[in-house]
């Protein structure tokens, strides 16, 4: 029988069980990025402290809402909540609201999300660019905002 | 990718990048020596987690946007092959590429918005696919099943891949990139069996490219 082509199953699981997260923490994973949040709020949504809002999904809160560029969300007693007299953001709530899609593995506790689709309005609608954050091979992170003044060539390839 | 390393060299404008993203969730060790090999000198990354598919809703490779230095897409999703490719020897060969990409990629750099090769915003958002949510949420899967894996989490990163690929099961991406991690790879008996559901549904494997407008 030929060689298979293509066949990297030595690379499918080259890795030693490590824990993803300190014990009582939990993940939270957004463009690429992974944030561990070292504590959460209690409760069937992902709970979070507000002022880890913005290292996440870049959102800030501000008196008028969650704010991102020029859009602003109006916050509701779904969104920011209190639990024993500490206040708490619901970011799967926030998810919900905006349409974002995500999936957890609640034994992990890991969360992971979707790009926020009001985010994506002026690729879809207006054709530009989307936003984006990536390290190149040199460990440079390459931002699509870094590319203006440039024209830029953005393609996509693999081995198989 | 040589061949992009060499229409990188022949344009040869500092005002022009070409950002090559490998979309390989075998990561470095797969992607890096391709690179390595090709010496590029352009922007290399390597995506495992299909960051740049996902940011332009791709779902195949190769694929590739234009976009000028206003940060406006000009160009996007298209089957992206630099030159006609030939594998195997002259009695038995297979070709697949064309040559008409790269000519057009440099009237663009020279003449920007002036090149017949740039779409209107129109045209533009018009090829940019639209995604499900679900399918929108199998990059969230994806990327799920990719730390698990990295922390040697064996049977939630299959899991989480399996629920990828049944949240987009028209993803080639998600589906190659399955298979190249198999004993079977990516070039084998599933991959013939789907490519040939594609042509006999007369479904575009590639959106076609379309250098007339």
């Amino acid at each position: 029988m030929a060689a298979a082509f293509m066949a990297y199953p030595e690379l499918r699981h080259p890795f030693e069980a490590k824990p993803i997260h300190a014990e009582g923490s939990a993940s939270v994973l957004y463009q690429g990025r992974q944030i561990t949040l070292s504590e959460t709020g209690s409760g069937p949504g992902l709970l979070i402290n507000p002022d880890d809002l913005k290292r996440i999904s870049g959102f800030e809160l501000k008196p008028e809402g969650a704010c991102y560029a020029d859009m602003c969300i109006p916050l509701n007693s779904k969104l920011l909540t209190t639990q024993n007299g500490k206040q708490w953001f619901d970011l799967t709530a926030f998810a919900d609201l905006l349409e974002q899609p995500y999936v957890f593995d609640q034994a992990s506790s890991v969360w992971s999300f979707a790009e926020i689709p009001a985010k994506r309005d002026n690729m879809m609608v207006n054709g530009m660019a989307p936003d984006f954050e990536i390290p190149d091979r040199q460990g440079n992170v390459i931002r699509m905002t870094d590319l203006k003044g440039k024209k830029a060539l953005i393609v996509t390839w693999s081995s198989w | 990718m040589p061949v992009w390393q060499q229409v990188y060299e022949e344009i040869n404008d500092p005002d022009f990048v070409i950002l090559c993203v490998a979309e390989d969730t075998g990561g470095e060790a797969v992607a890096g020596p391709i690179f390595d090999a090709a010496k590029a000198t352009y922007i290399q990354i390597v995506d495992a987690d299909h960051i740049i598919s996902s940011a332009f809703n791709f779902v195949n490779v190769p694929s590739a946007a234009w976009i000028d230095e206003e940060g406006r897409i000009v160009r996007i999703d298209e089957g992206t092959y630099a030159k006609i490719h030939e594998l195997g020897n002259k009695e038995q060969s297979i070709k697949f590429g064309n040559d008409v990409y790269t000519p057009a990629l440099r009237d663009w750099v020279e003449k920007g918005a002036k090149s017949e090769f740039v779409q209107s915003v129109e045209t533009v958002t018009g090829n940019i696919r639209e995604l499900s949510f679900d399918q929108q949420k199998a990059d969230a899967a994806f990327r799920l099943a990719n730390l698990f894996r990295e922390h040697g989490l064996t049977e939630k990163a299959e899991e989480y891949w399996n629920l990828t690929q049944t949240l987009n099961p028209e993803s080639i991406n998600f589906f190659r990139q399955n298979l190249t991690l198999s004993e079977e790879g990516s070039a084998g008996q599933s991959f013939m069996e789907r490519r040939g559901e594609y042509e006999s549904q007369k479904k575009d494997y590639y959106r076609p490219l379309d250098m007339d407008s």
